[in-house]
C-alpha cells in the first residue's frame, strides 16, 4: 500500500511541440530552454545530430529531436526552442518545435506507453499522461540518448 | 592475489604520489651517488627518501615494501658509517631494490599481488649489508637477538626505564583537563599510561597506531604523545604517553597493550590532573602506583634476522633534523587545473566579444559617459583576463625535470647491458612545459635514447677503428624557442644511412624501388617513421618494446608536437622534437569556406598560396599543384567536411594552406584567410566524440563556433590513398 502512495506522486513536466503531438521531459532533467542559434555543422556524424553550439563558452551538442523520432522535416521557426538537458554527464541540446508550459502531472494519471505511438519507438517513452483534454508523451531521455546508440554515433565519426 | 591496505582511497592516492617522488629521487641520486662517492650530503638525501618510504610503506600496511626499504636502509647506514664502500656490486643490489620497491608500489595501484622474489633481494641486500660489518659486527649481532631472549627485552627496558622517568607529566590543557573532570564524574577512571616499543621495530609508526587503537577499545583517549596526527605523519617514538579515561581496571589494560607485538614495557599510573583535584578523585590514592611489564611474550613478530639496530639511531636523528617546516608549494589535483583552465578559456572568449559590443556602442553613442566608463572596465577586465590567462598557464606548468630525472638511470642500464661506453649528457631540466603534454613525450624520448644506446652508438672497439672517441655521447637537451619548447636527443653515432633505408623500405613493400629512387636524402630519413620499418637486423631486449618510430611520431602528433631528424652518416643523428606550450590555447591560421569557419594550428602550417585559373592539376587521379617543381597533393576542406553547397565552383579566388607533417606537405583548399587567432580548443564531448579530420571545437569572438582541423589525420589519409 505505501507503495501505491508514494506512486502518486505530482512530478514537473516541461512540455514541448514535436510535429503534431505534445512531449513532456523531466524538469529535473532540463539545464534551460534558449532561442534558436547559429549552430556549426560537424561532419561525419549522425544525420540527427545537428552541430555543436556555444552555450556561454560551453561547446553542447545539438540534436534535432524530429530527425531523432523520424518525424517529417520542417523548417526552424521563431517559436523553435532548443531545450538544453543534463544526462549521464552529458549536455546536449535537443530542438523541438516550441515549448509551451511546465506542467504538475501527478502520477496516478500516467499510464504505461503503448507498443507504438506516433512513430516514436516505445523505448524512448516513461509514459503517457492523460490529461482532460490532450494526451502528453513523456519522454526517457536516456533512453532516448541510450549508450547503444551513443556508441554508434561514435562509430559513424 | 588481491591485497587489501587499511587506509583510506585519498591515503593511498597520497602514499602513491609521494612514494612515486621518494622513488624517483632514490633513483635519480642513486645513480648520482656511483659517480660522486664522497657526496656526504647526497647520501643522507638518499637515507632520508628510503627511511620516509619505509615509514610511509609500514603505515599503510605493505609490510613486504617496509621489510625491502628497511634491508636498504641498512646498507646506507653503513655506508654512511663508513662501514661499507660503495663498489658496483653495492649499487646494482640498491637498484635492484630499487627495481622492485617501484613494482611493490605498483601493487598497491593494483591491488594485486605481484610474484617478486622478496626473499631473493632481501637475501642479496642483507649479504651486501654483511660484507662491510667489522668490529661493530659483533655487538650488532648480540643486540640483533633481541626479539628472541627475553633477557635482552629486560635488558632494554631497563635501558629505557633509565633513561626515561617513569610516567612523567602529561601537561594538560584546560579542555583536556575538563574531558578528564566529566570522566570522572561519570564513575571513570583515569589513567596516564606509558608505553614502550621496541625499538627495533620496523613499523614504529603501525605499532603506535595500534597501541592507540587498542587504548581506543578500552576507554577515551584524552592525550597523546605523540598524537595519532603526528603517527600517521612518521614522526612516531618508541615512547607513547596516553591520558585516558575508562571504566577498566588498570591492571586490565596493561594487560591488553602487554599482549600488542612490539610492546616492551607498560606503564600506568592514575592521572593526575591538578593538584587542587588530587586526592579528591583518585581512587588509587595520590601516590603514583607504578605497574612495570616486561613484556615477555611479545616476541610475536619476530624481526627478520638481519635486522640492525643500527638504524634505530640513525632514524632518530633524522626526525630530529626534520623540523616541521610549513611548505610553499600545495599539491593540487590535475583535474582542478584543467577546470580553471577552461574557465579563463571562457573569459578569453568573452573578453572578445565585450570589445566587440563595446565597439557597437562606441559608434552608436559616442563619447557617452556611460560608454566612457564601461570602455575602461572593459580594458581592465582584459587586463586581469590576460593576467589570469598567463598565471593559470604557468601553474599547468612542470619543468622536463620530472620527465628527465628517470633517464640516467636508465641510460646506466641501458649501456651496461649493451656494453657500450656512454656519457650521458642532460642540459636544460628546468624548461617548462605543460604537464599534459609531459606526460606525452616520455614514451617517444625512451624510444628515442633506447635507439640511441642501441643502434646508433658504436661499440668502442668499433669507435676506436673509426678514429673516434671509444666513449660516445648522448646529449638530451631542452630549450625554450619562441613560442615552442624544443627538445633534442643528439649522440655522435653512427648517423642514419638513407641508401639503406630505402633499401629496406622497397625490401619490406613500404615504397616501389621507382619511388624510392626519387626520395631526395631526407625524405628517405623520414621514412624511418613509416610504420613497418626498422633498419635494425635485430631486435634486442633494449628495443624490442614493439615500438616503432612511428609510434613516437604518432604520440608528439598527438600533442600538436613535430619531429625532425638532422643526421650525418659517420657522425651522428639529433632528433629534434618542437611542442607547443600548452594544448589549451593554440595559435590558429582562421580560414572560411562557404562561410564556415575553420581553424588551421599555426604549428603546422608552411605557407599559404593563392590560387590561379588552370593550376591545379590531375595526377594519378587526384588533384595537386606544383609548386617550386614539387608535386602538392591537394584536398578540398569543402569536400572533405561534406559542405553541401551546389554548383558553386571556385571564383577564381581561392587560396590552399600548405600544411607540413613530420616532411609531408600537402595543400588544403579554401575559399579565403581571415588572419591568425589564439583560439582555445575545446572538445566536442563524449557524445559527439572523435571526428575524422577534426581536433576540437573553439568558439570565436562573435560566439560562434569553429571547428579546428585535425590536420595529422588529414596528411595521413592522404597520404595512404596516394
Amino acid at each position: 500500500m505505501t507503495e501505491q502512495v508514494a506512486r502518486v506522486e505530482e512530478k514537473q513536466f516541461v512540455v514541448f511541440q514535436l510535429s503534431k503531438e505534445t512531449y513532456g521531459v523531466d524538469i529535473a532533467k532540463v539545464w534551460e530552454i534558449i532561442t534558436m542559434q547559429p549552430i556549426t555543422k560537424v561532419p561525419h556524424t549522425a544525420e540527427f545530430i545537428e552541430g555543436i553550439l556555444n552555450l556561454r563558452g560551453r561547446v553542447i551538442p545539438v540534436i534535432d529531436l524530429r530527425k531523432r523520432f523520424g518525424l517529417p522535416q520542417d523548417e526552424f521557426t521563431r517559436s523553435t526552442r532548443i531545450v538544453v538537458i543534463e544526462i549521464s554527464g552529458n549536455t546536449l541540446g535537443m530542438i523541438v518545435d516550441g515549448v509551451s508550459e511546465v506542467l504538475r502531472i501527478s502520477s496516478d494519471i500516467v499510464e504505461a506507453p503503448p507498443p507504438a505511438i506516433s512513430n516514436v519507438d516505445a523505448d524512448y517513452l516513461e509514459g503517457v499522461a492523460k490529461l482532460e483534454d490532450r494526451l502528453i508523451i513523456l519522454l526517457n531521455l536516456d533512453k532516448v540518448l541510450n549508450k547503444q546508440e551513443k556508441i554508434e554515433l561514435e562509430n559513424v565519426g | 592475489m588481491g591485497l587489501q591496505f587499511d587506509a583510506s582511497p585519498d591515503e593511498i592516492k597520497l602514499f602513491l604520489e609521494e612514494a612515486e617522488e621518494h622513488l624517483q629521487l632514490l633513483e635519480e641520486d642513486l645513480v648520482r651517488l656511483e659517480k660522486e662517492k664522497d657526496n656526504q650530503e647526497l647520501l643522507q638525501a638518499i637515507f632520508r627518501a628510503a627511511h620516509t618510504l619505509k615509514g610511509s610503506s609500514a603505515t599503510l600496511g605493505h609490510q613486504r615494501m617496509a621489510q625491502l626499504t628497511h634491508g636498504m636502509e641498512n646498507i646506507l647506514d653503513k655506508v654512511r658509517k663508513g662501514q661499507l664502500s660503495i663498489t658496483t656490486p653495492i649499487m646494482d643490489v640498491l637498484l635492484e631494490g630499487l627495481d622492485f620497491l617501484k613494482v611493490l608500489k605498483e601493487e598497491i595501484e593494483t591491488l594485486e599481488e605481484s610474484d617478486v622474489d622478496l626473499e631473493k633481494i632481501l637475501g642479496s641486500l642483507s649479504k651486501a649489508a654483511a660484507g662491510g660489518q667489522t668490529a661493530s659486527s659483533a655487538a650488532e649481532g648480540k643486540l640483533a637477538t633481541i626479539p628472541e631472549g627475553s633477557t635482552a627485552v629486560t635488558e632494554v627496558a631497563a635501558a629505557v626505564q633509565a633513561a626515561e622517568p617513569a610516567v612523567p607529566s602529561m601537561a594538560l590543557d584546560w579542555d583536556e583537563k575538563d574531558h578528564v573532570t566529566r570522566g570522572k564524574k561519570q564513575g571513570k577512571m583515569a589513567y596516564s599510561i606509558l608505553v614502550n616499543l621496541a625499538e627495533t621495530s620496523e613499523m614504529l609508526s603501525v605499532r603506535a597506531l595500534l597501541t592507540l587503537m587498542a587504548l581506543r577499545e578500552n576507554g577515551e583517549i584524552v592525550k597523546s604523545i605523540p598524537s595519532s596526527e603526528e603517527i600517521e605523519r612518521e614522526e612516531a617514538t618508541s615512547v607513547l604517553h596516553v591520558a585516558l579515561i575508562s571504566d577498566r581496571a588498570k591492571d586490565q589494560i596493561v594487560h591488553v597493550l602487554k599482549e600488542l607485538p612490539d610492546v616492551v614495557r607498560v606503564e600506568a599510573a592514575p592521572l593526575d590532573i591538578t593538584r587542587e583535584e588530587a586526592g579528591a578523585s583518585a581512587p588509587d590514592g595520590v601516590t603514583v602506583a607504578k605497574t612495570t611489564v616486561a613484556a615477555n611474550e611479545q616476541a610475536n613478530a619476530p624481526l627478520p634476522k638481519d635486522e640492525t639496530p643500527g638504524n634505530g639511531n640513525g632514524s632518530a636523528k633524522i626526525k630530529d633534523t626534520k623540523i616541521a617546516k610549513v611548505s610553499r608549494t600545495v599539491r593540487v589535483d590535475v583535474e582542478l587545473l584543467d577546470n580553471l583552465m577552461n574557465l579563463v578559456g571562457e573569459l578569453v572568449i568573452d573578453r572578445t566579444r565585450l570589445a566587440q559590443l563595446l565597439g557597437a556602442l562606441e559608434s552608436k553613442y559616442d563619447s557617452n559617459d556611460l560608454v566612457e566608463d564601461l570602455n575602461r572596465t572593459s580594458v581592465h577586465i582584459g587586463r586581469v583576463t590576460t593576467l589570469l590567462q598567463e598565471e593559470i598557464m604557468k601553474a599547468r606548468m612542470l619543468p622536463v625535470e620530472s620527465l628527465f630525472n628517470k633517464f640516467p638511470r636508465m641510460m646506466r642500464d641501458l649501456s651496461q647491458q649493451a656494453g657500450k661506453d656512454i656519457e650521458f649528457i642532460m642540459e636544460g631540466q628546468e624548461t617548462e612545459l605543460d604537464r599534459s603534454i609531459i606526460e606525452e613525450i616520455g614514451d617517444p624520448l625512451i624510444h628515442l635514447l633506447r635507439n640511441a644506446v642501441d643502434h646508433a652508438i658504436e661499440p668502442p672497439e668499433e669507435r676506436v677503428a673509426k678514429g673516434k672517441k671509444p666513449q660516445g655521447y648522448v646529449k638530451l637537451s631542452a630549450r625554450h624557442e619562441e613560442n615552442h619548447i624544443i627538445i633534442s636527443v643528439k649522440e655522435d653515432g653512427r648517423g642514419i644511412d638513407p641508401d639503406k633505408i630505402r633499401a629496406s623500405a622497397v625490401k619490406k613493400g613500404i615504397i616501389t624501388e621507382e619511388v624510392a629512387r626519387r626520395l631526395n636524402d631526407q625524405e628517405a630519413i623520414n621514412l624511418i617513421f613509416a610504420s613497418g620499418l626498422s633498419t635494425a637486423a635485430k631486435v634486442s631486449e633494449v628495443s624490442g618494446r614493439g615500438v616503432g618510430m612511428d609510434v613516437v611520431r604518432n604520440n608528439l602528433e598527438k600533442v600538436n608536437g613535430s619531429v625532425e631528424i638532422v643526421t650525418e652518416l659517420g657522425k651522428g643523428t639529433e632528433f629534434i622534437i618542437k611542442l607547443p606550450l600548452t594544448l589549451a590555447i593554440i595559435r590558429a591560421l582562421m580560414v572560411s569556406v562557404d562561410s564556415r569557419v575553420y581553424a588551421i594550428p599555426l604549428g603546422s602550417v608552411l605557407e599559404t598560396i593563392r590560387l590561379t585559373d588552370g593550376q591545379i592539376k590531375e595526377i594519378n587521379k587526384r588533384e595537386a599543384i606544383v609548386v617550386r617543381g614539387r608535386v602538392l597533393p591537394l584536398l578540398r576542406v569543402k569536400e572533405l567536411f561534406n559542405h553541401q553547397t551546389r554548383g558553386v565552383r571556385e571564383s577564381g579566388k581561392t587560396f590552399v594552406v600548405v600544411v607540413n607533417l613530420g616532411g609531408q606537405q600537402m595543400g588544403l583548399v579554401v575559399d579565403s584567410l581571415i588572419g591568425e587567432q589564439e583560439v582555445v580548443i575545446k572538445t566536442l564531448g563524449k557524445f559527439i566524440g572523435d571526428v575524422q579530420g577534426v581536433a576540437g571545437a573553439t568558439i570565436l569572438g562573435d560566439g560562434s563556433v569553429a571547428l579546428i582541423v585535425d590536420v595529422p589525420s588529414l596528411v595521413k589519409k592522404v597520404v595512404k590513398v596516394g
